[in-house]
């Protein structure tokens, strides 16, 4: 019997984590419309679009990190389920945030770096450490309040965190990222 | 809090490098994406699904390497052939249902220039990306396993760096191949 069993299980989660995964995959188109949304700043502002799928990628494995830390220390028992900011939890969170802001800025350099390499037409570096740092620091603050959020129901529905959290929070890391540059080019810049 | 850190910002800096490159080819294409910005509204999906099935079956190898079901090499594997069959399997129709979505919603709002070649566009870069995607987090897998990285902090990162700059490749080719 034991192998008929195991076969069922994988086909639920084979059914479950391609559900999951076509769902959030059109959710990005979410993303997607934003971006589009951007093109006559992306025009105005010459250069930005190399930074972009680096900062959203960015976003994604921070947040990845963050959640499989978090669903680890779920487990073993280090954070309770439960919203209070206890000191391990403030740990990570902090950290993750710190990290965002950090990366952020040394990817807005090396985006101008290689502009510079590739010969294209650029704004200057002090402006894209500024749309990186502002609309990262924004985005990572966002995204580590949901990841959490979404670390504890996951582990209180019994949802395997690997399989759910991770694509669903590349997804809203995505939208919330995009989103964030393009407010932040929106309000400042252009 | 500082280990964290730092072992975290090393990783996420060198796969932003590598992504930096997408955006590198995207701005090559700078003049076509303003005449056609529906292109931009195609990269996220493209790059999150290549991403996605790249870790899944980065992933499955992982575990099977430390099994010992899979051994890291191409020749005479069972195993290994199922999993890249039924990883493409997945991809493919993740490709189809997205496609699909992409048609009515373009259609709906009316977005241009043409919905059909759009949507053509999206599906022939499906094509392309799944078998390369697999076949890059095939080969990842088994250098990580050879040197002993950590999947989950190593090479799921990376096959989603990789991803990125494949799937806009592989979405301008196709745009090129369809003609929008």
């Amino acid at each position: 019997m034991k192998p008929v069993v195991k076969e069922v299980k994988v086909r639920a989660i084979v059914l479950q984590g391609l559900t999951v995964l076509t769902l959030c995959a059109i959710a990005d188109f979410i993303s997607g419309s934003v971006f589009r949304a951007m093109i006559r700043h992306l025009e105005l502002l010459p250069g930005l679009i190399v930074m972009i799928p680096p900062l959203v990628d960015l976003r994604g494995n921070i947040g990845s990190a963050l959640g499989s830390r978090l669903g680890t220390a779920l487990h073993t028992g280090i954070i309770e389920p439960r919203l209070k900011m206890t000191s391990e939890l403030k740990v990570n969170m902090l950290s993750s945030i710190i990290l965002s802001i950090i990366a952020s800025a040394t990817i807005a350099v090396m985006s101008f770096a290689v502009n510079i390499f590739v010969g294209v037409e650029t704004i200057d570096v002090l402006s894209l450490i500024g749309i990186a740092v502002i609309s990262g620091s924004i985005a990572g603050l966002i995204i580590t309040f949901i990841t959490v959020l979404i670390a504890i129901a996951a582990y209180r529905h019994g949802w395997d965190p690997d399989n759910v959290t991770g694509p669903v929070m590349t997804t809203i890391g995505d939208i919330v990222t995009i989103t964030c540059v393009y407010l932040t080019v929106a309000a400042l810049w252009c | 809090m500082r280990r964290i850190i730092k072992e975290t910002y090393t990783i996420v800096v060198m796969c932003g490098a590598i992504s930096l490159i997408a955006g590198v080819v995207l701005n090559l294409q700078i003049e076509k994406i303003i005449m056609v910005p529906t292109i931009l509204l195609m990269i996220p999906p493209i790059n999150d699904i290549g991403g996605n099935i790249g870790c899944i079956i980065g992933a499955r190898l992982a575990s099977a390497l430390h099994m010992g079901t899979v051994e890291p090499k191409l020749k005479k594997q069972r195993v290994l052939r199922m999993n890249v069959n039924a990883t493409m399997l997945m991809s493919l129709l993740m490709f189809l249902i997205t496609s699909a979505a992409l048609f009515s919603g373009l259609s709906v709002f009316n977005i241009g220039p043409s919905p059909l070649r759009l949507t053509l566009s999206f599906m022939l870069a499906g094509i392309f990306l799944t078998p390369i995607v697999v076949l890059c987090s095939v080969g990842l897998a088994f250098i990580s396993f050879i040197k002993g990285w950590d999947p989950d902090n190593v090479v799921s990162p990376l096959i989603t760096s990789i991803a990125d700059v494949l799937g806009v490749i592989c979405l301008l080719i196709a745009i090129k191949i369809i003609g929008v």
